[in-house]
Order: C-alpha cells, then sequence, then structure tokens
C-alpha cells in the first residue's frame, strides 16, 4: 500500500527497514524531522545529542558495537561534525554508519548555502543523492549495505525541497541483519600516524571498488535512453524539473555522486551530440566532466546560487522560459510579511532592553536571531552556532573605551549546550570583561521544540536528566552567575546594568520557557484605554504581531495577545491595562 | 492527464500544511500521484507560508512556477495578493476574507495592511471566490475547521470523488474531531455548490 510520506520521514522509513538499531543527530532545518520520524519506529534507539559531533561520535561507537547507525543534521552541522567525517573516513565501518546531511539551497533557514557534495569528495567518503521521497527511503535503506560492503561512512546528500516536498512512497519489508559484535582490530580503529598511513592507502582501494561499482549499475546511476540531440546528467531534485522539462532528451540520473561513474559518464557523452549538466550550488559534476576532457554545458545557463525550478531549467534546456504570469499585480504593493517572535515570547523584553540599553549585541543562532529584525534591530553580528560568546569577547576586548561596558553575547540555552560552553571557558580563563546573556527557554525552539540537555526530557517525551544552566556556568568558574526573569523588565534591565559594569566576566541567565506547540496555555489579552494612550509608537516599537495600528492608535488582536506584559512596562502613560488579577 | 497545480497561501500556524496533507492524501487515495513542497523553521515564525500541490498520473517535481496555479487558495487576504500571480489563466482563487495584520513598525505613518485589499483583490483575480471560512468555523463552534470547508469548496472543482476525501480526512484526524471535520468539509461543498 503507497503512503504519503515527507522526504525526511522517508529516510527514517529507509533506515528502519535497513535495521538501523540506532540514531542521533541535533536538530537543524531542514533535517530535524528524520530523527523525529525514526523515533516513531519500534526496535530502534533514537536520541538528540548536544550537537552534530557528538551525535557523529556516538554513531560511530555504535557502528563499532557492530550495529547499524544513522547521524542526521543539517549542512553547517556538518562543519561541526567535520572532525570525525574525516577521520571516520580512514577508520572504516563495523556495522554500517549512514550520514544525512540536509543542505540549504536558497537559505530557507540558513546562514549560508555550502554545497557539501565537496565535503564528501574531500573526505573521500561515499555519497548518494535521493531525488524524491521514494528515492530517500530505498537509498537510505542502501546506503547502510553500500557502508559496509565499502567498509566507509555514506552520506545521504539531501536538500531542502528533497526533504520537505511529500511524495508517495512504496514500503518495503525489513532487511534481514544481525550484529557482528565489536570486532578488535587496533591498525583499523586507532588512528597513530603509523596507521592511518596504511589506512589511506585503503581508502583509495575503497574507493576504486566503489567506483567499479558506481560504474555498473544500472540501478544507482540509471540511463534514459531518449534523443541523441540532447543528453543531460542530473541528480537530486534537479532531476525531476529535467524530466517534467524535456521528457524526449537522453538523461543520465546520478545516485552515487561520489565516486563519480566518468566512463559511464564518457559513454553516455558519446551518444549525445550537446551534453548539459543540470545541478543545484557549485558545479561539483561539471567540473568533474570537464576535467575528463569532455565538452559540457552547465554554468553558462544556469546560476550558482539557490534552488533551481522548472522556469530555470526550461530556460536552460529550451532557451524559451514562457512568461507565462497572467495575473499583472504591477502597482500594488504587498507589505512583507517577515518571520517575527511569537506573541508573549520571552526574548522580546531582552530584545526591547538591548536596544534600549544600546548594547552591543553579538548574536546567536536560534529564534532570537530575530531580534536582529526591525523594530527590534537589536543584534550587531550573528555568524554560526555557539559564536556568539567568543566574539563578545573580541569585541569587547578590542572594541576600546566605546564597547567597555557595552558588549553582551546572547545565545540560547540548547546552543550553549552545543557550542557555546568552551567560548565560555576562554572568556574565564583570560579574564574577559564581556557579559553572556544565555536565553533558557528549555527547547531548542526555532526547530519546532526539541528537547536539548537542559531540557529534562528525551525525544520521546520521557523524563531525562537535566543540566541547569546556571549552575553548569558557576561549576565552570564563572564568580557571577545570576537567574533573572526576562519578562520583568526592570529587574531584568538592573541586572544587565550591574553586569555590565562588572570588571570580570559575568553571565545573565532569563529563565522562561517557550511557549511553542501549546505547553503553556494563552493567558487574556491586554487592553488599551485610548484616553490615555498619547500614540508615541512604545508598544508597537517591541515589536509584537498581536498590536498594530487602526485609525493612527494601537490595537490589540485578543486572538493573538497573551497578556505577557512586555507592551505594557514600556507604556509610560500607562495606557496598556493588564488583564484583571495580573 | 494533466497535472494539476494547487498552492495553499496563508500565515504560519493557519492550517495549510494540513490542508495540502490532507489534498495530497486524497489523492492517494484516488490512485493518483502526487508531490508537493512545503516550508518548516524560520519562516514559519509568523511569516508568510506557501505550500504547492501538484496531482497527476506521474508527477516529477513538486514546485508549481509562477503563472502555473490551476486554483490558488488563500487563508488570508494579503497573502492572497502576495501569490495572486501565480494563477494561470483561467485559473480560480478561492479566497478566506480574514484579515492577520503583519508586524508593525510604526504607529504614525503605517504601511502593513494593503488599503481597499478587498477592492485590489476583485480587480486583479479573474476567477475569484470568497469562502468565508472563519465565519462558518465559528459558527460549527470550532475555528480549526476553516481549512477543510475550504478543502470541501475546493473539491468542487477537482477530480477526486468524496470517497476519497473522507478517507483522507478520516487517515488525518482522530476519531474525536473526524465527524466534525467531515460535516465542515460538507459545509465548504454545499458553500461553493449554492446558486447564487
Amino acid at each position: 500500500m503507497p503512503k504519503l510520506m515527507l522526504g525526511n520521514e522517508a529516510v527514517a522509513r529507509g533506515a528502519w527497514e535497513a535495521r538501523a538499531a540506532f540514531g542521533s543527530g541535533y536538530p537543524g532545518t531542514p533535517s530535524t524531522e528524520i530523527l523525529e520520524a525514526l523515533s516513531t519506529y519500534p526496535d530502534v534507539t533514537v536520541q538528540w545529542a548536544p550537537n552534530e559531533k557528538v551525535g557523529y561520535e556516538v554513531c560511530m561507537g555504535a557502528s563499532l558495537a557492530g550495529v547499524r547507525a544513522l547521524v542526521t543534521m543539517k549542512h553547517v552541522g556538518l562543519n561541526v561534525a567535520a572532525d570525525p567525517f574525516f577521520s571516520s573516513s580512514y577508520m572504516g565501518v563495523n556495522g554500517g554508519l549512514v550520514v544525512v546531511s540536509a543542505d540549504d539551497p536558497g537559505m530557507a533557514s540558513s546562514q549560508d548555502e555550502q554545497d557539501n557534495r565537496s565535503m564528501a569528495r574531500a573526505a573521500k567518503v561515499l555519497m548518494v543523492e535521493p531525488y524524491d521521497a521514494e528515492e530517500a527511503r530505498w537509498m537510505t535503506r542502501e546506503a547502510f549495505a553500500l557502508s559496509e560492503r565499502f567498509d566507509s561512512p555514506v552520506l545521504v546528500r539531501m536538500t531542502t525541497r528533497v526533504c520537505h516536498h511529500t511524495g508517495v512512497v512504496h514500503p518495503a519489508e525489513r532487511a534481514e541483519w544481525a550484529s557482528k559484535g565489536f570486532i578488535k582490530d587496533i591498525p583499523k580503529y586507532v588512528l597513530l600516524p603509523s596507521h592511518a598511513r596504511l589506512r589511506r592507502a585503503k581508502v583509495g582501494e575503497r574507493l576504486e571498488k566503489a567506483l567499479a561499482f558506481a560504474e555498473q549499475s544500472d540501478l544507482w546511476n540509471p540511463i534514459f535512453k531518449g534523443s541523441s540531440e540532447i543528453g543531460v546528467i542530473t541528480s537530486g531534485v534537479s532531476f525531476g524539473y529535467v524530466r517534467e522539462t524535456m521528457p524526449e532528451a537522453s538523461v543520465l540520473k546520478l545516485g552515487i555522486t561520489n565516486p563519480l561513474p566518468m566512463e559511464r559518464i564518457r559513454a553516455f557523452a558519446k551518444t549525445v551530440k550537446r551534453l548539459v549538466v543540470v545541478e543545484e550550488l557549485e558545479p561539483y559534476v561539471e567540473e568533474a566532466v570537464r576535467a575528463a576532457g569532455l565538452a559540457v554545458e552547465g554554468r553558462s545557463l544556469l546560476p550558482d546560487t539557490g534552488e533551481l525550478n522548472l522556469p530555470l531549467v526550461e530556460k536552460a534546456l529550451l532557451g524559451n522560459a514562457q512568461d507565462q504570469i497572467t495575473v499583472d499585480m504591477a502597482g500594488v504593493k504587498v507589505p512583507g510579511r517577515p518571520p517575527t517572535l511569537c506573541p508573549g515570547c520571552s526574548h522580546r523584553g531582552i530584545f526591547t532592553l538591548f536596544r534600549d540599553m544600546k548594547l552591543r549585541v553579538m548574536g546567536d543562532i536560534g529564534c532570537y536571531t530575530l531580534g536582529a529584525l526591525k523594530p527590534l534591530a537589536a543584534m550587531d553580528a550573528c555568524m554560526c552556532m555557539g559564536a556568539s560568546v567568543g566574539m563578545a569577547e573580541g569585541l569587547e576586548m578590542f572594541g576600546g573605551p566605546k564597547e567597555k561596558g557595552k558588549t553582551v553575547g546572547v545565545i540560547g540555552d540548547s546552543t550553549f549546550f552545543h557550542s557555546g560552553i568552551p567560548g565560555l571557558i576562554d572568556m574565564i580563563v583570560h579574564g574577559s570583561h564581556a557579559t553572556l546573556v544565555i536565553l533558557d527557554n528549555r527547547w531548542t525552539a526555532m526547530t519546532g521544540g526539541q528537547p536539548h540537555p537542559g531540557t529534562g526530557k528525551d525525544i520521546h517525551g520521557a523524563d531525562a536528566p537535566r543540566l541547569n544552566v546556571a549552575e553548569v556556568c558557576r561549576a565552570l568558574g564563572v564568580k557571577r552567575v545570576r537567574e533573572v526573569d526576562p519578562y520583568d523588565l526592570e529587574a531584568t534591565r538592573a541586572a544587565l546594568e550591574e553586569e555590565l559594569a562588572a570588571p570580570e566576566v559575568s553571565v545573565v541567565v532569563a529563565v522562561a520557557p517557550c511557549l511553542l506547540g501549546g505547553r503553556i496555555p494563552k493567558g487574556e489579552p491586554v487592553s488599551i484605554d485610548l484616553d490615555l494612550c498619547n500614540r508615541c509608537g512604545a508598544c508597537i516599537r517591541v515589536g509584537c504581531m498581536a498590536i498594530h495600528e487602526k485609525d493612527g492608535f494601537p490595537d490589540v488582536d485578543p486572538d493573538l495577545c497573551g497578556g505577557c506584559g512586555v507592551c505594557e512596562q514600556v507604556c509610560e502613560p500607562g495606557a496598556i491595562v493588564l488583564p484583571s488579577g495580573k | 492527464m494533466e497535472i494539476t497545480n494547487i498552492l495553499f497561501a496563508g500565515v504560519g500556524g493557519q492550517g495549510i500544511l494540513t490542508s495540502s496533507r490532507i489534498l495530497a492524501l486524497a489523492a492517494v487515495h484516488a490512485g493518483l500521484d502526487v508531490k508537493m513542497s512545503e516550508v518548516h523553521g524560520m519562516a514559519q515564525r509568523g511569516g508568510n507560508v506557501d505550500t504547492h500541490v501538484r496531482i497527476g498520473h506521474k508527477v516529477p517535481s513538486s514546485l508549481i512556477p509562477e503563472g502555473a496555479a490551476h486554483f490558488v487558495v488563500a487563508f488570508e487576504k494579503l497573502e492572497a495578493l502576495r501569490y495572486m500571480h501565480f494563477l494561470r489563466p483561467g485559473g480560480t482563487a478561492f479566497v478566506c476574507p480574514q484579515e492577520i495584520h503583519p508586524l508593525a513598525l510604526n504607529l504614525r505613518k503605517d504601511e502593513s495592511y494593503v488599503k481597499d485589499v478587498d477592492a485590489v483583490l476583485r480587480a486583479h483575480a479573474p476567477n475569484l471566490v470568497w469562502v468565508d471560512a472563519v465565519s462558518m468555523a465559528k459558527e460549527a463552534g470550532d475555528l480549526r475547521m476553516v481549512n477543510v470547508i475550504l478543502l470541501g469548496a475546493l473539491s468542487t472543482r477537482l477530480s477526486m470523488k468524496e470517497e476519497d476525501w473522507e478517507a483522507a480526512i478520516r487517515e488525518r484526524f482522530s476519531a474525536k474531531v473526524q465527524e466534525a471535520c467531515l460535516a465542515s468539509f460538507k459545509r465548504g461543498i454545499a458553500y461553493v455548490s449554492a446558486p447564487v
């Protein structure tokens, strides 16, 4: 019976069919739903790790123990896990080890759009690329077998549009498979330089064998024979656009994209007059084909940034994308609707204070990055997971008197556990005067509310040990650690002023759980006494969707407002009235 | 069979994903191929959300090009305007007359909503069907019914049979709300089928 599945759900299904015993990873759009889906199957242990590196390493341990393991992450997560990724390539595996990298062309939810196909090539790791949900299922399933057969981790390279499209999947029975148990092999698994040099030779042999397999595999690298006028080499999501745009074209669809089956490509090229590569982002396949001495087009026809789509591929292959747009919206200016902190979010008060106190704010990755958007505009830099801490230290050190006593790093609790702790250690041992604000809302919120080490829950929602953020900071050696209620603006402001003035490292932990997913019932809305309102706009400038302008006055949407009281505290004439009893 | 393209538009949290999934499930129950594309992550925080559903005997890709949607189903008027250019010639827009204000930046000269949005919509959508699903859902006593009411209206223009839709709704919703959802779905059908 065919089933409708999200691409990510299909990856989980494939892993379960392959009898993976373990799944780990760190949440990150567009990869998050894979482990969530895997956790709904029986006979498989699934855990969120504090970061991708740890998730990868636990999976490596599981592989060494002899079972099949799946580790998932977004593309930038593979940067965090790059160390074990590259080294595990030399070790090879015992039980199959499959790594999912969910790349994000177009940066729908990311800070960059790196193409992780280059990572697989650099690490000399086998790579497969599904194009839709059904392929995500069977390719993940078979990736475990490839991993064991070629003694390599296998990278399943997904992209946003493959992860987050839903399609028809044909589930299969589970594979027969049993653990071999741990096999002691010191030269293979202990990467001393003398062992590593031997392993490097094995990596070369393994890639040769995998290449021979990829060259002859009609299943993984099928050829769709068509017109001899044009031949298209493609992989991943682009295959769909090619087939739909030019059903008559000859197509070589690459399911295995490392190693690249160049003899197969060469043979295919001989059957067509014109050879075109259709791929998203980097000219990964195209450059290899050109380096092999074949005449090929690709980037000359298509952009090297963003997602592809039907019109782009039509224009590239047919040269005549029709201007189909018939509803002429010229002259109608539709206001943007950028993402924003939820009404009632505990971050709003903090960023209102940052703005009003004119602080220099080094930000981090999470919902609170939205504090950089108008009307809050209270963040000055945001780079990658955990970076707020080190950047605050460096900026405070060299910013001169202007930044002294004004610099904060702001980081979420999940991000703090992910990679903020080493930065804080650096601040401590080097006597930084910067202040770190940790937003402790108990969940990994941006990706939809996954538990982290400070949540006290596991992926199934069962109770788990909980690390306390403030206690962790104290244990590291921070003397000035204090917890504040971020809904109390006056007390939070006082705490920030004191800690910024202190000539040593200090941490302010803002504790208030995330409201997402109805974990906390919505409260009664505030109301506005228009007779008292002086139309100063301070309430609008806290940036809440529940307040908008109506006939020149602020107006509260009672369906959205939960009466958090942030706007009430910034209202000088006292026109905003809290619900009774608050 | 030509591929039928349906684009859903609205604001994060309005039930756009659920609606698209039910439509896709109904297509599977009718023995058709379907691909849909969705939005997760940062955009969902109060931002505009669109999902693309493509139905046919064989659907190779999941994104609807601009100017190629047979139907735009909008849960909010501003979002109807934002995605109107996706309609193809002769395409139909089903619009729920609801206004959700984007984040205002300024009190004095707020431009966060299109003035006279109804007239602008009427002027730009050749085939516009208003479906006041919010009022109907309120009458039915459950605001969450907005999405099945809109689906009921849409279903009158698609090839899937009522039993395919019923199976999809039963698959998607718990037994507790199934009957209410089916009743609301039928209200949506009746609403657009009634003679003017």
